[in-house]
């Protein structure tokens, strides 16, 4: 286990002067931070809905599975994700 | 002839005044900004914003000059958000203080974006031509206290890159997310005084190799990001992620331009927001059309692979060192004109002074522009 992976009472949020919005052009979400505006697919933009720093990881990831594939499959894509978005400080 | 269905912009960059409390020797403003007349005014831009959004704009940078001298920034700020556009001022930080920043946040302000030239005070304010450095570093700290998210921009060159290891440690310390080195490019103000701050290759690779290290260490604390000096990278940038495909400057007296230094290029007629409207201007404008697409290349870029990732590079620092904007960017190792570039880097001259961004330098450009033999 990589010790950087997040653990599953970790309650995630978006960082500050990061946004989540529709994007009027094509009617999909897109997270918004100084450098870019990210494509976010379909699950990520499901995951990044529920980062309100209430739910934790294993709660986000209860939500998750069925609607989006194996409970297994969605711990480990949402774990993967949100450690990501959190080395280059998207959520906190 | 215009048949090419641009993708909507992405971000506009308003450039609110060119009035500026510094003198940078590498300032993006063009050299000849002393002749601009009257400012856009607040409602100029909030009906720019709106058309902007309209267009699928997500991104604002607002930025001078001091975007700070503009008293009506809060207004601007409001109407922005007002448009859901995510806004990132562009600051020195002079001029800052709580109270000015508390009502930009509660305007809507999304991201301060602080400029430092160096670690080094006596060095920073050298290149700044100004004492700003103790300013900027209690902006910072403002800025960080207000838990406003902060990315530093440091610009490096020749005579600072030696430091880069303390200016990462300094945007540490002051709590930014985020610190970009971005080496001087070779436009305008900086190619006047590219003698000065044209960075050694060993020099470059010394930084780079710091920062590198920097960015594993600090992963997840502060993001690091160099940018290296065109002249020294080989094959040329994407500039602006290509000409009129995701970026619109708006300038101070509202030409519209697709890249902040567009104006360098002679013969182009920028149309104004005052007179059209944003959504013309990006689809049909001939200025935001000359370079869209690939048809307008010549060789060695037209039959190049590499075209659809750097899309021919910098259209300004092809006309500045090839006399011809639709020539491949000189930067290129496979440009005909690559020989400037590579005969450039060995520029170390000290011996003329630097030329300060000040209105009195510009306006002495601009009358020898103007003069019969000049």
């Amino acid at each position: 286990m990589n010790s950087d992976a997040p653990g599953r009472e970790w309650r995630p949020r978006l960082a500050a002067g990061v946004r989540l919005r529709v994007d009027p052009a094509d009617g999909r979400e897109r997270l918004l931070f100084p450098e870019a505006a990210m494509e976010l697919n379909e699950t990520a933009a499901a995951i990044v809905r529920l980062c309100d720093g209430r739910r934790s990881l294993a709660e986000i990831v209860r939500e998750l599975a069925g609607r989006y594939g194996t409970a297994d499959a969605i711990a480990r894509e949402t774990a993967e994700f949100l450690g990501a978005m959190r080395e280059r400080r998207l959520v906190e | 002839m215009n048949s090419i269905q641009p993708p909507s912009p992405r971000s506009l960059v308003a450039e609110l005044t060119y009035r500026c409390p510094l003198g940078c020797l590498y300032c993006s403003n063009p050299l000849d900004f002393a002749k601009s007349r009257a400012e856009l005014s607040a409602d100029d831009w909030s009906r720019s914003f709106a058309q902007a959004a309209a267009l699928g704009v997500m991104q604002l940078h607002l930025t001078g000059g001091e975007p700070l001298l503009r008293d009506d920034l809060g207004e601007l700020t409001s109407a922005a958000r007002a448009c859901d556009l995510y806004i990132n001022l562009i600051t020195s930080g002079v001029g800052l203080n709580e109270a000015r920043l508390g009502a930009l946040r509660a305007a809507g302000l999304d991201h301060v974006q602080l400029s430092l030239q160096d670690s080094d005070e006596t060095a920073a304010d050298y290149v700044a031509g100004a004492g700003a450095h103790r300013r900027k570093l209690a902006a910072a700290r403002m800025i960080a206290r207000m838990k406003i998210p902060l990315t530093l921009n440091f610009v490096v060159h020749r005579l600072n890159l030696d430091r880069v290891g303390a200016m990462i440690d300094l945007a540490a310390e002051l709590g930014a997310r985020r610190v970009e080195l971005a080496s001087a490019q070779f436009h305008g103000w900086a190619l006047l005084n590219r003698a000065h701050l044209m960075p050694t290759q060993e020099q470059n690779d010394r930084a780079e190799a710091i920062a590198r290290l920097a960015a594993k260490r600090l992963r997840g604390a502060m993001e690091v990001v160099f940018v290296r000096n065109d002249y020294l990278a080989g094959r040329p940038k994407p500039c602006m992620g290509g000409w009129g495909r995701g970026t619109i400057v708006i300038d101070p007296t509202g030409r519209a331009m697709p890249c902040q230094a567009a104006a360098s290029i002679s013969g182009l007629e920028f149309p104004n927001v005052r007179t059209a409207a944003l959504g013309e201007i990006w689809r049909d404008s001939s200025v935001f059309n000359a370079f869209r697409g690939y048809a307008w290349m010549k060789e060695p870029c037209r039959s190049c692979p590499e075209r659809e990732r750097d899309f021919g590079g910098c259209r300004c620092q092809a006309f500045a060192l090839a006399a011809d904007a639709a020539a491949t960017d000189p930067a290129c190792e496979l440009s005909p004109h690559h020989r400037t570039v590579i005969s450039a880097r060995g520029e170390l001259s000290e011996r003329t002074t630097p030329v300060y961004r000040t209105a009195r330098s510009s306006r002495d450009i601009i009358r020898r522009n103007n003069s019969p033999g000049g």
